[in-house]
């Protein structure tokens, strides 16, 4: 794959030195045979070829189907364009190292809203044209200059109910009492959402917790550390409760239905102090379809993209409009509903954009 | 070298070696005298280095026993056997150099270094190695390895030395002198030599006695020259140098080629066959005439080409004599 | 003609065009983190700098290490055993065995490593038979913390360990053996005079293939360490893709690399490497 596209990098680039004259024909000739490669396919160039549809840089598995259905269908009926995916997982490393080699595949990535804050000043993302998206279709202070927040997801708990049934622990100090409420614990490894729980269990207020203190946070942590496990992904969070080793887990909020339904209700899900994640769109400098993007990102902020993101994928809206939609069976699990929105606080991508990275660092050495 | 051996004779009693359902080895009797160089002789596969296995202690016997000056070793291990063991192909250690190798089986036994370096020194002497003692095992010759592995074997002193094949690896010139080397090693130390070939002409050159074995069984035990001389069957006749088989009133007798008088042309009235001349094969030393005899058999003759004046030619009509006492009546089967 | 042989063996020439493609292919990468280590976030030493100012890179080098000694002490002795057993059994069971190694090289890490989980997890099989039968009433920690990772690598790496073993052991005239016993030697005579030094080479390529394998692990450490076993490959990876401090993944890369190669270098000065790696020692 990747030296495929260094190839057909190399070869576009031989093609306008070509047409420039500084590049003589037989070279050229030479260059293309060698790498087996059609000519005229490197001529046309990448542009023209991607110029009907968007390629969205997500995280596989459902999300190509929801995504499709959600978002696709609306955009190609809006504009004509076509929607293809790239699968592999957007993560910042990825976005940096595929703009700085020069050799753009994707238009919009699946990101979070702090990607935004990170990578834009530094000019790997396109600003967002707010002529065609909307500032108002997401929460106040998620539309950034370098990406705009579409979804939300949470970071919230779940607990045994065989173990603290008649009790249970109700908010983050509970999580991290391990006197009142024994058992095993399991935070997100990459430090976000652990540390902002850990303030909260501490004290600190939900709209206080910014800047973080990353000292005060980091003992909390370290404090049942002893009864802790961290997992690095969905799916291992899933499987750390599911296969009973722990009685409370921190889980991304949107896998709160799948885990009840896995633990046939054993598990449930609290959702009192969850932490609003903003997952946005973010687009990587040059990207190949250029502005037609801007369309795509205002069409998954609409109301019913949004609700079907939710039905979907079980990503909350962050268009205010879609709050009051959201159907009674999807209440307990979006942590925007009439039931949850009073309860949860918001996390501040400006701090994570500009800090995670120190975060991430000290919080793996204060749990390894 | 230590001091003349007392021990060292060894009693094989019935013995058998069963693989599976294959018998290997079956039912050997034999004793070895003490200070002998006894010989193993037989073709592949006739069960020699079984049965030196079993001496060995590699392998158990299936039936019977075998004793050293008459107690039962039978269930004694290998390496408290004490009998040394040269074999085939050596086995020499590679990682391991000359002196290390001969001093391994005293520095096993945690002897003084002293006493290892003596004893190796001697070793060295007695093969003639004094100039490769640093040496590597993959940096010697074929000969070379030979000897490090009889001097390896020696150096404990045991009471017997157990021999597979020692010279099959060398070469024709090489194995003639090591074989000279063997006889006068053996001769200097005294220690019972079991030796395995399938040479007849090493066996014969080196032995105090032979055992022809034949699918796993003793054929016929002798010095060479009575296995020579008597052989009791057509297998020992003819494995054991070269012999015509005569049939005269149902009986078999064998007949050395040398052993037969060859005169052209008249009809002598001793003559005990005749025929023509159809092969003649020049040696150097003799030459081997074939007859075809009126009876339809073919006879071999050697002739001394030296002594014998009136040459003989292929087609001649020819008498064949001998004497009595040159045809060995043999055993049917 | 003759000058020419004795200076350029003529394989080289055989495999010289191969030979340019390899070292392009792989000496570029290796300056591009060697550049990165020293440019990135900015030109210096900075990032060499960290590893004696902060603990915590220090911590996870030390954990590397330490897990990868342990993990490379028990594979070769697992490894060194089952290998022994493999040659000196008969050849059905030789083959049987050959088989359920081979085998094992095809089945994913994540498999593997999942497994365990079922296993040895703290409602795994094993916990829960013994607390069904009343050995335990808590549930034993054999996953998500060190000994878990322990488990995981050496039960992967094992089959590493065992083929060059086997290799050098196969390559052993058994009359060797029964000419060290002939001799008189006991069996641990035999062995620590005779076969171990006769392995030692499949040993030593078998300890350098385990250890250095060990280094690049990740998914093993990061499942079943339940988060707090932190080694350097799952570390350099973070660093990579999510707090893009590239120069500190690519001096811990270059770290590890010269570390591996400091070790072959010490390593040969006690023995010829090339007999480790199958030469002949003539
Ligand atoms: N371990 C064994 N299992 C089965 N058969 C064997 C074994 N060792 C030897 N034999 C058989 O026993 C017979 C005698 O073998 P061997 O003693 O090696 O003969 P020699 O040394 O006279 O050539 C051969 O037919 C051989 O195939
Ligand atoms: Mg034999």
């Amino acid at each position: 794959m990747h030296d495929k596209q260094f190839m057909k990098e190399t070869l576009q680039d031989s093609a306008k030195a070509y047409q420039e004259g500084r590049l003589d024909r037989r070279t050229f000739l030479a260059l293309c045979g060698a790498s087996g490669i059609a000519l005229t396919a490197v001529m046309a160039g990448d542009a023209e070829a991607a110029a009907d549809h968007v390629v969205m840089w997500n995280w596989g598995g459902q999300s190509e189907e929801c995504h499709s259905s959600a978002i696709g269908d609306a955009f190609t009926a809006n504009t004509g364009k076509g929607l293809k995916f790239d699968t592999s997982g957007p993560l910042e490393g990825k976005i940096k190292e595929m703009v700085d080699s020069g050799n753009v595949t994707a238009d919009v990535a699946d990101g979070d809203l702090f990607n935004a804050v990170s990578l834009g000043p530094t000019g790997h993302l396109e600003p967002i044209d707010y002529s065609v998206v909307s500032r108002d279709k997401t929460l106040p202070g998620y539309a950034l200059e370098f990406g705009v927040s579409i979804i939300l997801y949470g970071y919230a708990f779940v607990y045994d109910t065989k173990a603290y049934g008649d009790n249970p622990p109700q908010n983050w100090a509970d999580f991290f009492d391990t006197a009142k409420f024994p058992g095993m614990r399991s935070l997100y490894k990459w430090a976000n959402g652990s540390l902002e729980a850990a303030l909260m269990a501490d004290g600190v207020a939900g709209d206080a917790l910014y800047p973080l203190d990353m000292d005060r946070a980091l003992t909390k942590i370290q404090s049942i550390k002893e009864d802790s496990l961290y997992w690095g992904s969905g799916s291992e969070a899933h499987s750390m409760v599911v296969n009973g080793e722990v009685s409370m887990g921190m889980i991304w909020q949107n896998r709160g239905r799948n885990i009840e339904n896995d633990t046939d209700g054993r598990y449930k899900l609290v959702n009192n102090q969850a932490m609003a994640m903003p997952g946005a769109y973010i687009v990587p400098k040059g990207n190949p379809a250029g502005s037609s993007v801007m369309q795509f990102i205002a069409t998954a902020q609409e109301v019913p993209a949004q609700l079907a993101l939710l039905d979907c994928l079980g990503m909350t809206p962050s268009n205010p409009e879609a709050f009051g939609q959201i159907p009674e069976d999807q209440q307990d699990y979006a942590i925007t509903s009439a039931k949850n929105i009073d309860k949860i606080v918001y996390n501040d991508p400006e701090w994570w954009g500009k800090n995670g990275g120190d975060a991430v660092n000290a919080f793996l050495d204060a749990i390894s | 070298m230590a001091e003349p051996l007392e021990i060292g004779s060894l009693q094989i009693r019935n013995v058998s070696k069963i693989f599976g359902t294959f018998k290997a080895v079956s039912d050997v009797s034999l004793n070895v005298q003490k200070g002998e160089f006894l010989t193993l002789l037989g073709p592949s596969g006739s069960g020699k280095t079984t049965l030196l296995m079993m001496l060995a202690g590699f392998l158990d016997v299936s039936e019977g026993d075998i004793a050293l000056d008459g107690a039962s070793i039978a269930g004694v291990p290998a390496e408290k056997r004490n009998f040394g063991m040269v074999f085939q192909g050596y086995a020499l250690f590679p990682h391991m150099n000359v002196r290390d190798n001969i001093g391994y089986a005293l520095s096993v036994r945690n002897r003084a270094v002293a006493e290892i370096e003596a004893c190796v020194d001697e070793m060295l002497d007695l093969v003639q190695l004094q100039q490769f003692a640093d040496r590597k095992p993959g940096q010697l010759s074929g000969g070379q390895q030979q000897r490090v592995a009889l001097a390896r074997a020696l150096c404990f002193a045991p009471p017997v030395l157990l021999l597979d094949e020692p010279l099959g690896a060398l070469d024709k010139k090489l194995r003639v002198e090591v074989q000279e080397q063997l006889k006068v090693i053996h001769r200097r130390i005294g220690t019972t030599f079991i030796y395995v070939t399938h040479d007849q002409e090493e066996a014969l050159s080196m032995s105090d006695r032979i055992v022809i074995m034949r699918d796993g069984a003793i054929e016929q035990v002798g010095t060479p020259k009575e296995l020579y001389e008597r052989p009791k069957n057509k297998f020992t006749a003819s494995f054991l140098g070269k012999s015509n088989f005569i049939h005269h009133n149902d009986k078999v007798y064998a007949l050395r080629p040398e052993k037969i008088d060859l005169i052209v042309g008249v009809d002598h009235q001793d003559a005990r066959m005749n025929g023509t001349v159809s092969s003649i094969t020049y040696f150097g030393s003799m030459q081997r005439v074939i007859v075809d005899t009126k009876e339809g058999q073919k006879i071999e003759i050697d002739i001394d080409v030296w002594r014998n004046a009136n040459e003989v030619k292929l087609g001649d009509a020819v008498d064949l004599l001998w004497a009595d006492e040159a045809a060995v009546e043999l055993q049917m089967g | 003609m003759q000058t020419f042989n004795r200076s350029i063996h003529p394989g080289w020439l055989i495999i010289a065009p191969l030979l340019v493609l390899v070292v392009t292919l792989y000496l570029g990468p290796i300056m591009n983190i060697l550049w990165l280590s020293f440019t990135d976030p900015e030109p210096g030493l900075g990032n060499y700098a960290k590893l004696g100012e902060s603990d915590a890179l220090l911590r996870i080098v030390w954990t590397t290490v330490r897990i990868c000694i342990v993990t490379t002490l028990f594979s070769v002795g697992l490894g060194y055993s089952i290998a022994y057993a493999m040659v000196h059994c008969d050849q059905r069971q030789k083959n049987y065995m050959l088989t359920l190694l081979l085998v094992s090289f095809w089945i994913s890490i994540l498999v593997r490593t999942f497994s365990w989980l079922m296993l040895l997890g703290r409602k795994g099989l094993v916990n829960g038979t013994l607390e069904n039968i009343g050995l335990i009433a808590e549930p034993i920690a054999f996953m998500r913390n060190e000994l878990g990772v322990l488990i995981g690598m050496i039960h992967y790496m094992i089959p590493y360990a065992v083929l060059p073993l086997l290799v050098s052991m196969q390559s052993i005239d058994t009359r060797i053996m029964d000419a060290s016993r002939n001799l008189g030697a006991s069996g641990s005579q035999s062995f620590l005079r005779i076969y171990l030094p006769l392995t030692l080479p499949g040993l030593v390529a078998s300890t350098l293939l385990v250890f250095i394998l060990s280094l690049g692990f990740y998914v093993t450490p990061a499942v079943l360490g339940g988060g707090k076993v932190l080694m350097v490959a799952e570390y350099i990876s973070v660093q990579l893709l999510v707090t893009l401090k590239w120069g500190t993944a690519a001096m811990l890369a270059a770290l590890m690399l010269f570390g591996v190669l400091a070790m072959l270098w010490l390593m040969s000065k006690f023995m010829k490497l090339s007999t480790v790696f199958g030469g002949t020692t003539r």
